[in-house]
């Protein structure tokens, strides 16, 4: 069954992450009978406006996977081009290829069997660090990026001082 | 406005709706078709294609040819599940290949490895794809070898690493196989785009690249429009001895048997 080889890949994952915590970011799962929803945290990566931030947010894992990509939506409140107003990280590696709904160049590195929660979290700290306003999820954030990038700084920073009030 | 007309708003996004159309077409087709089907006569494909002179007359070709025929899903992943079933049964039956190819495929982990590849799900594909080759190893009957690679996850499995394999060997030989994409892409970005993922078609890079990697020659049949009453065949690697047969219909690979 597709099913048991995916919850394997992922029971095997989560033991790893545990084993061996990644800088940057610590998981587990939102309810301890489903494999398939993860709970994530990500520290804001250093030198950037997201510094200090925690910020939590949920990976759904389709059945198909890793043939398919998972889902990604952050938990806490966050400002950035490429999370959309509902909390949903849009970065080209979630899209299979032929899903271009945020337009990505043909180029853009797309989801793949290989990647793991860690190549996916590692991509998003640095999506983080390095918005891409070519393709906004958030077309206000991107906006405010652009053209007023103190005022982006500073609603970026009270965010940051809320995730800190939130743990 | 009619009920039911195409109402198409150009600032609106449709991409929603394509792929949950493309959904909805994979599902119909993976409950209609079977990953491997049972063994079928060229008389059972002719039902197909009852109104079509020229594709009979190539059928009556291949039925001179070969003995019968198995069907595989068309799902993208044709080429590669037709592949490994067509070889692995061939070493079921006759194992004097064996060793040479568990040497490969055991070797093969390291080398995508070194090559960049991430350990951590290289590991777990390659795991899955060595049980399989040890079930076969064991001689297992052909009614468990049809069970085994039938089972959707253990066989897409096999499938995702066949394709890595390929992508390995088209970046290991970059500096040939650039001349043989599209698109002014590197190689590295045609095999993020067309050999990794799952459901992308295989095309003669691929063949090419597959039995280069594993050393297993495949003719392929092609069973195409043009109004000549055979099948035109290519030989992968070129006037090699194959060991391999498919049946190529437009844009789709089925197993055949000499």
């Amino acid at each position: 069954m597709a099913h048991d080889q995916s919850s394997l890949l992922l029971r095997k994952q989560l033991r790893d992450l545990n084993k061996n915590p990644v800088e940057g970011f610590s998981a587990g799962l939102i309810d301890d009978d489903d494999i398939f929803k993860w709970e994530v945290v990500i520290i804001g990566p250093g030198d950037t406006i997201f510094e200090g931030g925690v910020f939590k947010a949920h990976l759904t894992f389709p059945k198909e996977y890793p043939h398919r990509p998972p889902k990604m939506k952050f938990v806490t409140e966050m400002w950035h081009p490429n999370i959309g107003p509902d909390g949903s990280v849009c970065i080209s590696i979630l899209h299979e290829p032929g899903d271009d709904k945020y337009g990505y160049e043909q180029a853009s590195e797309r989801w793949l069997p290989v990647h793991t929660v860690e190549t996916i979290l590692l991509s998003v700290i640095s999506m983080l660090a390095d918005p891409n306003d070519e393709s906004p999820a958030n077309v206000d954030a991107a906006k405010m990026w652009r053209e007023q990038p103190d005022d982006f700084k500073k609603k970026v920073g009270r965010l940051v001082r809320k995730s800190q009030d939130e743990l | 406005m009619a009920e039911g007309a195409l109402n198409y708003d150009p600032s609106k996004n449709y991409d929603d709706q394509t792929c949950a159309q493309q959904r909805d077409i994979e599902k119909a087709i993976a409950d209609e078709q079977p990953l491997v089907s049972d063994i079928l006569s060229f008389d059972e494909l002719k039902t197909e294609y009852q109104d079509d002179e020229i594709f009979k007359l190539k059928i009556d070709d291949l039925k001179g040819r070969y003995k019968h025929m198995r069907k595989t899903r068309g799902d993208g992943n044709c080429f590669f599940r037709a592949f490994g079933f067509a070889y692995l049964e061939q070493l079921l039956n006759n194992n004097t290949d064996f060793p040479r190819f568990k040497e490969i495929a055991s070797k093969s982990k390291d080398e995508l490895v070194a090559l960049g590849f991430p350990q951590f799900t290289i590991e777990d594909f390659h795991e899955t794809f060595m049980e399989v080759i040890e079930k076969v190893e064991k001689k297992c009957t052909n009614e468990e070898f049809y069970q085994l690679y039938t089972d959707q996850g253990i066989s897409d499995y096999f499938v995702v690493y066949l394709r890595l394999i390929v992508s390995g060997h088209l970046q290991k030989e970059e500096d040939f196989f650039i001349h043989f994409v599209e698109g002014g892409r590197t190689v590295k970005e045609f095999c993020n785009q067309e050999v990794e993922p799952m459901h992308k078609e295989s095309d003669h890079i691929h063949i090419t690249a597959l039995t280069a990697a594993l050393g297993v020659n495949i003719r392929v049949e092609y069973m195409d429009r043009g109004d000549t009453p055979k099948c035109n065949q290519h030989d992968f690697p070129d006037g090699s001895r194959p060991s391999v047969y498919l049946l190529y219909r437009p844009s789709h690979y089925d197993i055949l048997y000499p």
